[in-house]
């Protein structure tokens, strides 16, 4: 390759160069693969709430944090007007005590009562063994990313919270909040939320009273919105959560968030965008008199100019895969290290590998425009005399 | 030449003779160089020349005489503040820079003092760029640069980078990239200025050689009077004229 010859001329500072434009490539890998996993998990959640309304006790943030409700709510939420079918679901944490660090998703235990069978419309499949039936106290389901720090396998044991269980499934990847859940029957569940109840009101509440929340379903026309504010004024101590209550609560918070995190990545990669122009500047006055050569044995303005603007594209496009490579070591080693506690932070979409690679070496192509255009326009009588 | 042109500059029918007899014509050719506010100087001052087709000319003066600016004007790397220039019966000055360029890859061939070639380039990739640039494909390219590497002597140096080479050498690949697109007429600039005498006299001799050979006119700027002495004749310039053509005509009127 005569272009690479000439790239790395300047053996250090076509590294250095090249290493800045790594250095902003990474950033944006990193990053980006951060913003791409949050991104994912949101949409998958856009997808479960999606035409459908969630009831929870007040004062909740997505489902997570319980103060449980009373199983006898349902009667009152399906007598509610517009309402078709509801499901209760209990939902606790895994590890008794929240992460400190938690980025991604926080492993939990997820059970529902099956009444939504045949309605609900995002249904997890199964990898591998079956799925959980309504009897299976002392059985669990576990989630893909939760294998790992489980140790679990079909027709092995985990232990949750100081109690084994036997498990019969394992859930396909989806890349949202269910590869991090462990579901198990109502009753077990219930059993675990009673315990983390305080002392004092624990004597006062049955276990298999208690419930985390209700999805509620539809009849068909009926809009999210005028059902949640019909519930909550009927219903006492409750909040109804709808796909635009949502969107409100997590998504945007979560663009403004990516917005942060990619124009971080995108200055760094602008740092490295002014090394490539520097580099080039130099290059063009330190070939004046080549491109004098040059353009005595018959190169065109277009000519020269084409060359020094793949010169520095592909300064870009190597810059571009080393960062990429980085990038990926880094994300990967991050996932494999999280995959442990079942918090993987990381996704490495294609459209990110792609976007990141199409940067690079836009920017270094962009970065050269003005040194190629220089050199295309010098007098080949000054350049040849040039020293 | 087209037939406008004759007319308008010789006038009559025995001109049609003249523009076939000459690769290039130049008339009272003037170029300034401006230094700065009120610091100029006059490179060129109404200099006459012309060249005869399959000749090796050596032009010769004093610094600043004048005479590698009129080879730059002919060669169409510059173009002129006042006068005219016919290459092989076409009206160069005035010329666009693209179509200074296609005059440049396809009528004439450069030979610098210094050598001048790519670094990064092998000796067949050196002679091949010029090819190529003309539009020729690389395999193409490449195939012509061997075959005047050979020509040149250097068959057993052709991938070789320029560092690699002695500077006898380098100026051969030099002169093998002058010819790589068949030009009419090849000029150097100074071609043995960087060279000890036997390996200039070296050079020379295979100047002469293509030149006798293949027909190829040269037109050399220098300093060394051993190399004008190898030419047919020595113009002499001074000032920014041609003071001497070395035909004993008075420029202009050679052919007419």
């Amino acid at each position: 390759m005569r272009l690479l010859r000439n790239i790395f001329r300047r053996k250090l500072r076509a590294f250095l160069t090249i290493f800045g434009i790594s250095i902003g490539v990474f950033a944006l890998v990193v990053m980006g693969a951060l913003a791409e996993k949050l991104t994912l998990l949101v949409d998958g959640g856009m997808k479960y709430y999606e035409g459908k309304v969630v009831v929870t006790g007040p004062s909740q943030f997505a489902g997570l944090a319980s103060s449980p409700l009373k199983k006898s709510l349902l009667r009152e939420i399906e007598h509610t007007e517009g309402v078709s079918r509801a499901s209760a679901a209990v939902s606790a944490l895994v590890d008794e005590e929240i992460p400190t660090v938690s980025m991604g998703n926080i492993p939990t235990i997820q059970a529902e009562d099956g009444r939504a069978k045949g309605i609900e419309t995002f249904i997890i499949r199964i990898a591998e063994g079956r799925e959980l039936k309504n009897s299976d106290v002392g059985m669990v389901v576990v989630g893909s990313d939760l294998v790992k720090k489980l140790n679990a396998h079909v027709g092995g044991h985990v232990e949750i919270r100081g109690e084994r269980y036997l498990v019969v499934g394992i859930n396909e990847k989806t890349l949202t909040a269910p590869d991090n859940a462990v579901v198990m029957t109502m009753e077990d569940a219930q059993k675990i939320v009673h315990d983390d109840l305080p002392d004092a009101v624990k004597d006062s509440v049955e276990p298999d009273t208690i419930v985390s929340s209700f999805a509620v379903y539809l009849e068909p026309g009926q809009r999210p919105e005028v059902v949640a504010r019909r519930l909550e004024r009927t219903i006492d101590n409750i909040e109804a959560m709808t796909p635009l209550d949502f969107e409100r609560q997590i998504k945007q918070p979560l663009a403004i968030f990516t917005s942060i995190i990619y124009a971080i990545a995108l200055i760094s990669l602008l740092v490295g965008g002014l090394s490539v122009i520097n580099t080039m500047t130099m290059a063009v006055a330190e070939r004046t008199r080549e491109i004098g050569v040059r353009k005595a044995i018959g190169a065109s303005n277009a000519q020269i100019m084409g060359q020094f603007i793949a010169e520095s594209a592909v300064i870009g496009l190597i810059g571009g895969l080393l960062g990429l490579v980085f990038g990926l070591l880094v994300t990967s080693a991050g996932n494999a290290a999280g995959e442990a506690s079942g918090n993987a932070l990381f996704l490495v979409s294609n459209r990110l590998i792609l976007g990141s690679l199409a940067f690079a070496v836009g920017l270094g192509t962009v970065s050269g425009l003005y040194p190629a255009w220089h050199a295309a326009n010098l007098n080949p009588v000054e350049a040849l005399r040039y020293e | 030449m087209s037939e406008a042109v004759v007319q308008e500059f010789y006038g009559g029918e025995a001109s049609q003779a003249a523009a076939a007899e000459y690769i290039i014509q130049a008339r009272d050719l003037a170029k300034r160089y401006e230094l700065g506010k009120n610091n100029f100087v006059d490179a060129l001052r109404g200099a006459s020349l012309d060249i005869r087709r399959g000749e090796m000319a050596a032009i010769m003066g004093p610094s600043g005489s004048g005479k590698s600016t009129f080879m730059h004007i002919a060669g169409c790397l510059d173009v002129a503040d006042g006068g005219q220039v016919w290459l092989d019966g076409r009206r160069v000055d005035g010329l666009a820079g693209r179509e200074l360029v296609r005059v440049r890859r396809t009528e004439i061939g450069f030979i610098f003092q210094g050598f001048n070639l790519i670094p990064t380039l092998s000796a067949e990739e050196n002679v091949a760029l010029s090819a190529e640039y003309a539009g020729h494909s690389r395999r193409d390219a490449l195939h012509r640069g061997r075959e005047l590497l050979e020509l040149v002597g250097l068959g057993d140096r052709m991938r070789h980078v320029p560092s690699e080479l002695s500077g006898g050498q380098q100026q051969r690949v030099a002169i093998a990239r002058a010819l790589v697109n068949d030009p009419g007429i090849v000029m150097g600039d100074e071609p043995t200025g960087d060279l000890d005498t036997a390996t200039s006299a070296e050079i020379v001799g295979m100047m002469r050689t293509i030149n006798r050979e293949r027909g190829t006119t040269f037109l050399i700027v220098t300093h060394n009077p051993e190399v004008a002495e190898a030419c047919d004749r020595t113009i002499r310039m001074r000032d920014g004229v041609v003071v001497d053509d070395g035909d004993g005509t008075p420029p202009g009127t050679a052919g007419a």
